[in-house]
Parts: structure tokens; sequence; C-alpha cells
């Protein structure tokens, strides 16, 4: 049916309106899917945002006669809430942390790459490799890293051969716990704030998983260096970490701002991974906003605060795409 | 002479960085082929003569096989349902000139964005009433879910293959009378072959490594891999011998499609890079 239909079209005129309705007809199953398995599901979260309602009961927008009418009460209660402020703060040394490891080491190990030339595929294989493997997985080879245990863990059988244990250390507002990896390796006191270090101990995996995504993204952009002004720069007889400073690294931008505004976005969704090692703990110091949705949403089918978690995730939304909307509309622009 | 220094010191820095990189995968490999006896011992000192493939036994007949079954399943049948419409949308946003195009683009773009989360909690609800809840219909549902979420990955890669097709030849099917249709499937799909190659492995890889959803969606029997591996992973239980075993079994498809088509999946990533 389709084809026929197409074919009298294209014979008939190659008008504009004739290339509209052919294009809907590509995108009609696309859409249908998009629309039915995420607009769909993402409104539904946000008008259950205003309605007290649990996982055994679920909101439904045809049982009008179920509805409990929660006003903005979930949002109230989820901004007072200290859970919700713990989460927050866990998430925030996320999108911090995060982003600028993975962009400082992918980006050295970058231009280390560049400057090798021989041999170049097969380091920057090594470290793409990580970034195949599932969060799930990365949680639980880093989970032998980290194994407290000196004879099992490589971490801490480092630390016993030169002679150090579990030392706790304090160098000004940093205090640390050598050796208690996942379970209280330090924290980070600035100035009421009482920033965990367990988070960090979460982050280093996620970045070593993440690190091959910033360096094929960054060998990509140093392909597009013109090569005449790394030549003037030689030229001019500039050292090579002028050329790096001056030339380099201002051709680089549109690179970086793609890696930082991709591990952001990860850095938010995060949940595998604090779910694999610690599940939120120990107390809730690695608790994650994307995690502590979850546990309100299911962990407790009886406990109606699914309608908190709805709030969440409308929150963590409304937040990353004010902060994505200016990429988004530079990439909707430019094609 | 400064500059042997500098190579030197240049090699040296990156093959410790590649040792660094490598080595938490080699510690769970290496857990993984020795007995609990001896890995407990610590892996790098362990007798190399008592190698053994037995963890990997034990845990695929304990129960992984069906996990892995699972996440076989629900990966190709969300790749397949993706590439169907994927393909059939990029090239129509690509190619094609009509009146919502940026609007139809940037909404399916902002999957990239939100997070998972925000669609997950309806869901449930949403498939008891598709039916999507029971026996098998479940692939079909988690696998609908990764198509709508990878729309936007979808577009941002493909529409850029789609994009690199020159016009002449686009133009020349046209003029002999090609419908739409029939260039779509002739001329375009076949050039843009090697950057859908690119495309499938990124999101057999991508829908392979999810556990939030699997987790949320499914029930006990369809889960895949990677909820296997949470469940296996209980520290009080001394089975690194299964655990390590079983990350090394969910961790070896993406690996070995990355091995084989290495050019494929960085050329993928590059698209993806190049064209933000």
């Amino acid at each position: 049916m389709m084809p026929s239909r197409a074919r009298t079209a294209s014979a008939k005129s190659r008008g504009r309106g004739s290339e509209s309705r052919l294009a809907y007809l590509f995108l009609a199953p696309m859409l249908a899917i998009f629309v039915g398995f995420y607009v769909w599901p993402a409104l539904a979260t946000l008008s259950s945002s205003f309605f007290t309602w649990g996982m055994l009961n679920p909101w439904r927008v045809d049982r009008p006669d179920l509805w409990v009418s929660a006003g903005v009460s979930n949002y109230t209660t989820t901004l007072t809430s200290a859970d919700f402020w713990n989460a927050g703060l866990n998430t925030a040394v996320w999108l911090f942390v995060f982003p600028v490891l993975v962009v400082t080491i992918s980006l050295a190990l970058s231009l280390l790459m560049w400057e090798a030339k021989r041999g170049a595929g097969f380091f920057r294989s090594a470290i793409i490799v990580p970034m195949t493997i599932s969060l799930a997985a990365v949680g639980v080879i880093w989970g032998f890293v980290y194994n407290p245990n000196p004879d099992k863990g490589l971490l801490n059988a480092g630390l016993r051969l030169i002679g150090v244990g579990n030392a706790d250390l304090t160098l000004g507002p940093l205090e640390l716990h050598l050796g208690r990896w996942l379970s209280n390796p330090g924290v980070l006191h600035i100035g009421g704030l009482d920033v965990r270090l367990t988070n960090i101990m979460i982050i280093i995996p996620a970045v070593w998983a993440f690190v091959g995504f910033g360096v094929i993204t960054f060998t990509a952009g140093l392909t597009s260096v013109p090569a005449e002004l790394l030549e003037a720069a030689r030229v001019d007889g500039a050292s090579r970490w002028q050329t790096i400073r001056h030339v380099t690294l201002p051709s680089l931008r549109p690179s970086v701002i793609v890696v930082v505004v991709i591990s952001v976005i990860f850095a938010l969704r995060t949940f595998d991974i604090v779910f694999v090692t610690t599940g939120g703990g120990p107390a809730q110091d690695t608790e994650v906003l994307g995690l502590l949705l979850w546990q309100q949403a299911f962990q407790f089918l009886d406990s109606p605060r699914a309608g908190q978690a709805a709030a969440i995730a409308i929150i963590m939304s409304v937040v990353l795409i004010a902060g994505a909307m200016p990429f988004l509309r530079k990439n909707g622009a430019s094609s | 002479m400064r500059s042997q220094w500098r190579t030197l010191a240049l090699y040296a820095v990156l093959t410790l960085v590649s040792i660094v990189w490598i080595v938490p995968v080699l510690g769970a490999a290496a857990i993984a082929i020795l007995p609990l006896d001896q890995s407990t011992k610590g892996w790098w000192r362990a007798d190399a003569s008592t190698a053994t493939l037995a963890n990997f036994r034990r845990v695929w007949e304990g129960g992984l096989s069906g996990y892995a079954l699972n996440s076989l399943i629900i990966a190709v049948l969300s790749v397949l349902i993706t590439l169907a419409v994927g393909t059939l949308a990029a090239y129509a946003i690509a190619r094609m000139r009509f009146r919502f195009r940026t609007i139809v683009q940037v909404m399916l773009l902002t999957t990239m964005i939100v997070p998972v989360q925000i669609i997950l909690i309806p869901l449930i609800p949403w498939f008891r009433t598709l039916g999507l809840n029971s026996g098998s219909w479940q692939y079909l549902g988690i696998a609908l879910v990764h198509t709508a979420f990878g729309a936007g990955w979808a577009i941002f890669m493909l529409s850029s293959f789609f994009e690199a097709i020159p016009n002449e030849l686009i133009e020349a099917a046209k003029l002999d009378g090609a419908s739409s249709l029939k260039t779509f499937t002739t001329i375009a799909l076949p050039l843009a072959i090697p950057g859908i190659v690119s495309f499938v492995i990124i999101d057999f890889v991508f829908v392979w490594n999810d556990l939030l959803m699997g987790l949320t969606l499914l029930d006990a029997d369809h889960r895949p891999m990677t909820v296997g591996l949470a469940n296996l992973n209980a520290p009080q239980l001394n089975q690194d011998d299964l655990i390590s075993a079983g990350s090394i079994l969910a961790i070896l498809p993406p690996l070995l499609l990355f091995a084989l088509l290495n050019r494929y999946y960085v050329r993928g990533l590059f698209a993806g890079a190049v064209k933000g």
C-alpha cells in the first residue's frame, strides 16, 4: 500500500505538500512508539505527581474516581525533606566531579596519544575497552579492586606493601581513612557542608569507563585542527606547549562542550553503579536522586510515595532540560 | 637528546596509564579462572596451574544462562525495531523538507537528555493496560521502551549518515522515476550501511548494558544479565568466584563486538562527536 501511494505522490508533483505527507509517513512508526512509550508516560509522570498514590494502586488517568489529590504537596514535601537534599548534594558532587575528571583525563590522554603517533591505536584501544562494559559490571569489577581485605583487594595490598595499612590522615579540611574505600574513605569539610568521599570512590570507576568516550571525541576534534594554524605556530617559533595552549585547545572547544554536556547528562541519570556497589549506603552517604526516586517508588510497594518519586523525576528533568536547552537548540538549527 | 627523553617519558606515561586501565578487568578475569581458595590469597599471587573454567560452568548452570538468553532477546529485538523505524525517520529528517521538521527533531533529541527515570513509574500500569506485562510480551514491551528512549540517539547518528549521501545520487534516482520508498531502500540504505553497522553495535551495547529498565519493568523470569549480576553481587556470600565469572561472561558479547568491529564502533561515536 505504501509504495504505490508514494509512487503516485512523487509522480504527480514534487511539490512541498506531497513531500510533507511522505515525510510524515516515514516518521509515523517512530513517532507512534515515541508518543506511546515516551511522551505519554512522561505526561503521566507529570500529572501523577499532583496525586497521592503507591505502586500497589497506581494512579490511572481513566479512573478519576480513585484520584487522591495532593496539590503541590509532593513537591513541597520533597523540597523540604532531608533525604532529598542529601541525595541532591551527592548528585551535585557527581555533576561537578564526574565531568571535570572525564574532561581533564581524556583531554590529557588524547594530547599525549596525539604526540605519540606511533602506537597510539594500541593505547587508545586500552582506554576505550572499558566503555563497552555495563556500569553494573564496572561496579562488580571495581568491587574487587576496592576489597578491604589486603589479601583480596589490589589497592589495600598496595597500601600494605608500602607499609601504610589503614591509616587515618587529616589534611586541613580533608579527613582521609585509607583502606576503607567503600565504607568510609573520608570526609571533606567545606564550611558547614560535609562531603562524603565515598561518592568519589564510586565516581572513579565511572570515569574509568567513560574516559574512552572523551578520548574518541577529542581525537576526532584534534584531526580537525587546521593544519595551517599549526604550521604558522611552528614557523613563528612557538614551543610545543604554547602551540597546544593557543592553537590546539581553542580549536577543541566544541569537543569539550560535547564531552561536558554528555557527561553531565550521564552524571544526573546515575543509578546502575550506585545500585550495584553500595545501594546508596553506608547510611545514605552515596544516595543519588536517580536512586532515591527508584527506592521511593519501587522498594516499598505499599508506601504511597510514588507521587513524590514522580515529583523528583520532574524536578530532575526540569533541571536537565533547562541546562541542556542551548545545546539542543544549536543542534536542531545546525542540521 | 632532549626530544629522545621526551619521547621516552611520553611512552612511559602512556604505558602506565594503559596498564592502570586494563588491570581491573584483568583482576576480575583472574579471579574468574581461579578456584576460590587461590583467589582469596590474592589473584596476583595465585598458582597459575590451578586455572580452571569451572567457575564459568557453575555460574552459567546456576541460572546465568537464563539471564543471558533474556539479554540477547531484548537486545536483538530492540535493535531490530529501532533500526526499522529509526532509519525511516532519520531519512525523512535528513532528506525531506516538511513543516514541523525542527520541532520533531528537537522533540526526538530530548530523549538523549531527559533521565529515563521520568517515564519509569507510569510504565508499569501502562504495560498492564496494554497486556505487555506478562510472559514473552514483556520482551516486546521493554524493546519498545528502548526504541522510544533510543530515538534521539538513532536520529542523531543515522541522519548524519543519510546527510552524507551525495545529493546527485538521490536526484538521479528520482529522475529515473523511482518512488521515494524505492530510492530509500535501493539507494540510501545500501550507501548508509557502514553507518548502520556502527549504529547497530552501539545500540546493541547500550541495550545489553541496561540495568534500570530491566530491573523495573520485567518479572524475575525475564530480567537481563545486568540484573543477574547485581543479584550475584552480595559480598557476605563469599562467592567472588561466581561474581567474577558472571561479570566476565556479561561483558564478553560487547567486548567481542568491539574487538571484531572496532573500526565501526569508533566511527559511529566519531560521527556523533563531529556532528555535535
